[in-house]
């Protein structure tokens, strides 16, 4: 064999390789890295940046700058000169596009890049955010926002009214099947009288805009030339606090700090969020300073962590909430007896400890405590009332009942969940089948309502119109396990057009009262959001919405 | 020779073929699309029929795959149902990761166990012997992903030598790339390395039992000399299968450990892609897989030639 087989062996590899590719996208260092393939490789992409080892806090060599091809003006002095903060998320974001994208990871960092009219406060309140004041008129069917003055997007371009106007009419655009048309329900139109004054017209009073247009970063304002060019999804263009740099799968995403900022801070330099599926990789690379935050903590490493140097852990009662439901057309679950027998026997705190280790709060309703103007205190039934539990499943003339209890492992807690509730169930006779599908499965079965009883969470809400009113109105567009009951009907969309806030929470309250008596979902718990960081990390705090916002943190602290 | 390679690319195209047809109708078994997942919860029947259209996902299963396979051809595999980016480019852009750690890892391997299953082999039934086979079997039978963890527990977490994970580029900074590189290699480079130490050894016990060798020690030669000229040149073939093997399996990618340190690898892509439905990103990556197989394959064919005359192609 001579030398010029070897030549053509490394031929016909990039011919393979070639076959992949496109053409121009093609990255010729990646091709060449295989081809010469004997000796340990390259990197492919040749532009990368700088080593970015992470580890000290105080490597703080600007990954700014680099730039992609684009225009990023990476030139002027950011924010505080506070470093890179390194971000470990633990799944994939999927794309950037703010209007569709649906995926918690493309939130976390799309907060940092993207604003919306207004937005939650700590508290959850909505505050000013590009639009600094608003008005309803008297009818309660024209809101009236004035816009900041002086925002410009990344791109170097001013935001003017009608970028709202845009963005607004993008989602509501049936061709952009965007998730979050259902916020706009009420919309009837959307203008812009001036550069500054955008007026939302509506068809029937909407006591919860505020919380549609800014309850998170889905309803976020735009520049419609990314749209046009089809960037938005690789390079988002917003008015936030960080601008996007770029993203890879070795750099992750990397934002760097917009100076231009209509708001206070940003503090950081920039901020790189890594992508590090593996739970246990990410409390390691947290523990050893190869990142400096971390999103969630399982709840079962909550103890151990606080009590580490040099990491600070917290946890702050969130709005998300987990629950089970039974299918109401399928015998026996339509007898409402047999779900209140259900909802009788089982103990929440047991559930709770278990699959959260306690960080958690046991709750029968779906809003949490936290929430205090939307909180209902209910809680009609007492844990493990086995008794009365069994006289009403001989009342309904249920015995030997066998059901199939449909969880998943993406989310591990619902297995854990189900085995409690299986073997509390089993004290008033009823087997539990625990079927573990994956996500895929267990999504298109809840759709064909293909199963018995289901179990899951619903991830952080605001306004009670959000927790109750597409599950458990009949016509709700998530009502899998089929409750229908005319008075819960009435009240849900009497309280959407209430604008008295005392009169719409006692609709809300009475209706919660009955969902949570008929048994249309049995609610279990809301979990904490949790969250740790270095402690070179100040101005950090986890939402109870678990928004995840750098504008106020600091490196080096 | 230019014949042979010319035949045995075109077999490769046809097995590609085959392998797009697999993958296709194995997504198709399963419950569940990229959309449906997409919206998760939030399901709404309009919404995701008006998604589905966009898609193409809603045409019958035979245009969608012929469509698919006409814009392969010409070497475009779609783009991603999850992230909208071409599926060529996500491959060719965790390619170097992939390919940097399976070169590592098998040099790892190689180092290990071409010694040990040697020495294994020639004291065969000593001490050393059992004691390599022993190692060996605890290499194979460790799960890697918790490997992975106890090397992360001692070189990361106690005495911080190396950093838990992530990826730097080999121009970038070489010596944080091999920092980096190394905890990931040990652990699937030592597991490749026990399987192929094992071969090593019975390859290399086989030649030594045949009659030339006998007849090489009653020549009275060394026993190195006859381990090196007349067993080790009749061993090669089947331990160039074996890492030819392996050598294709890790550039597959390894799913467990690309995950335990966050290595930015194929493997990871192909994973989230089957818990996403993405199916234009699986076909892209299984096929790149699959070529990966066969080009090692052919590579391994020709090394066959060259290192025993016996064997001719062409």
């Amino acid at each position: 064999m001579k030398r010029w087989t070897y030549g053509l062996l490394i031929l016909v590899m990039a011919l393979v390789l070639a076959a992949c590719g496109t053409g121009e996208s093609v990255d010729i260092g990646a091709e060449s890295t295989v081809a010469g393939d004997d000796t340990a490789t390259t990197s492919g992409g040749a532009d990368t940046t700088t080593a970015g080892d992470t580890t000290e806090a105080g490597t703080d060599t600007t990954g700014a700058t680099e730039t992609t091809e684009g225009d990023t003006p990476a030139t002027t002095a950011p924010g505080g000169g506070g470093g890179e903060l390194i971000a470990a998320q633990g799944s994939e974001p999927d794309r950037f596009d703010p209007h569709l994208t649906s995926a918690y990871a493309s939130f976390q960092v799309l907060e940092n890049v993207y604003d919306t009219l207004v937005q939650p406060g700590a508290d959850l309140s909505m505050q000013p955010a590009l639009a600094e004041e608003w008005e309803v008129s008297e009818d309660q069917l024209t809101w009236t926002f004035t816009l900041r003055e002086g925002v410009t997007f990344h791109n170097g371009r001013d935001l003017i009214a009608n970028d709202v106007v845009y963005s607004y009419e993008r989602i509501m655009d049936e061709e952009t099947a965007a998730a979050n048309a259902y916020r706009f329900a009420s919309v009837e139109s959307v203008t812009a009288p001036d550069d500054r004054t955008v007026a939302v017209t509506l068809n029937r009073p909407t006591p919860n805009l505020l919380v549609n247009i800014g309850g998170f970063k889905g309803m976020a304002i735009i520049p419609r030339e990314i749209v046009e060019d089809g960037s938005i999804d690789n390079q988002p263009v917003g008015t936030g606090p960080f601008r996007f740099v770029s993203r890879s799968p070795d750099q992750g995403i990397v934002l760097e700090a917009n100076p231009d900022y209509w708001g206070d801070g940003p503090n950081l330099d920039g901020i790189r969020f890594v992508q590090m599926p593996d739970a246990n990789a990410k409390l390691t690379a947290l523990r050893t300073g190869e990142v400096h935050w971390i999103d969630t903590v399982p709840p079962q490493e909550l103890e151990t962590l606080s009590s580490e140097e040099g990491i600070t852990v917290e946890q702050v009662a969130g709005s998300d909430y987990h629950y089970f439901a039974l299918n109401q057309n399928r015998e026996p679950f339509g007898n409402v007896d047999v779900r209140r027998a259900i909802a009788m026997a089982i103990d929440r705190d047991d559930i709770t400890e278990a699959a959260q280790f306690g960080a958690a709060t046991a709750n029968q309703t779906a809003i949490p405590a936290s929430n205090e103007t939307w909180y209902h205190e209910y809680a009609p039934f007492e844990p493990s009332n086995l008794e009365e539990a069994e006289s009403l499943l001989d009342a309904a003339g249920v015995s030997d009942l066998t059901m199939e209890m449909m969880v998943t492992s993406e989310f591990p807690e619902t297995v854990t969940q189900a085995q409690v509730i299986a073997s509390q169930l089993s004290q008033i006779g009823i087997t539990v089948e625990i079927s573990d599908v994956d996500f895929a499965t267990w999504l298109a079965r809840q759709g064909d309502a293909d199963f018995d009883a289901f179990m899951l969470s619903w991830v952080g809400n605001i306004d009670p119109d959000d927790f109750y009113y597409a599950q458990h109105h009949s016509e709700g567009g998530f009502n899998f396990q089929g409750y229908s009951n005319p008075e819960v009907d009435q009240l849900l969309d009497d309280a959407r057009v209430e604008t008295d806030e005392a009169a719409r929470k006692t609709l809300y309250d009475r209706a919660a009262e009955m969902i949570v008596d008929e048994a249309s979902y049995i609610f279990l718990y809301n979990p904490n959001n949790t969250g740790a960081w270095s402690s070179d990390v100040s101005g950090y705090n986890v939402r109870g919405d678990n928004a995840v916002r750098f504008v106020e943190t600091s490196l080096g602290g | 020779m230019i014949a042979f390679i010319v035949r045995r690319t075109l077999q490769m195209l046809l097995a590609l073929f085959g392998v797009s047809i697999v993958v296709f109708a194995l997504i198709q078994m399963v419950d569940g699309d990229p959309i449906r997942i997409a919206l998760g919860t939030r399901f709404d029947p309009e919404l995701y029929q008006r998604l589905l259209e966009r898609s193409g996902l809603d045409r019958p299963l035979l245009e969608q795959y012929f469509t698919w396979l006409g814009s392969a051809v010409t070497g475009d595999l779609g783009v991603s149902f999850r992230t909208g980016q071409p599926v060529t480019e996500m491959v060719l852009e965790r390619l170097p990761a992939t390919i940097q750690l399976a070169l590592v890892a098998l040099l790892i391997a190689l180092i290990v166990a071409i010694p040990a299953g040697i020495i294994s082999a020639v004291r065969s039934g000593r001490p050393v012997d059992y004691g390599v086979t022993a190692l060996s079997q605890v290499g194979v039978s460790m799960p890697d992903f918790w490997a992975g963890v106890m090397y992360i527990l001692v070189f990361s977490l106690t005495l911080s030598w190396l950093p838990s994970a992530g990826y730097v580029g080999l121009f970038d900074d070489p010596v944080a790339w091999v920092k980096h590189i190394l905890l990931p290699a040990l652990t699937v480079g030592l597991i490749s390395g026990s399987i192929i130490t094992r071969f090593v050894r019975s390859s290399v016990v086989e030649a030594a039992n045949q009659d030339y060798v006998r007849t090489a020690k009653a020549k009275g030669l060394g026993e190195w000399g006859i381990i090196r000229d007349h067993v080790l040149p009749n061993a090669w073939i089947s331990i160039v299968t074996v890492v030819g093997l392996q050598l294709g399996f890790l550039l597959g990618g390894v799913v467990v450990v690309e995950t335990v340190f966050a290595w930015p690898g194929l493997g990871r892509l192909a994973l989230t892609a089957v818990e996403s439905r993405d199916f234009t990103v699986l076909q892209g990556a299984v096929l790149y897989i699959a070529a990966m197989f066969l080009v090692v394959n052919l590579v391994v064919d020709i090394v066959y030639a060259r290192l025993d005359p016996r064997v001719r192609i062409g």
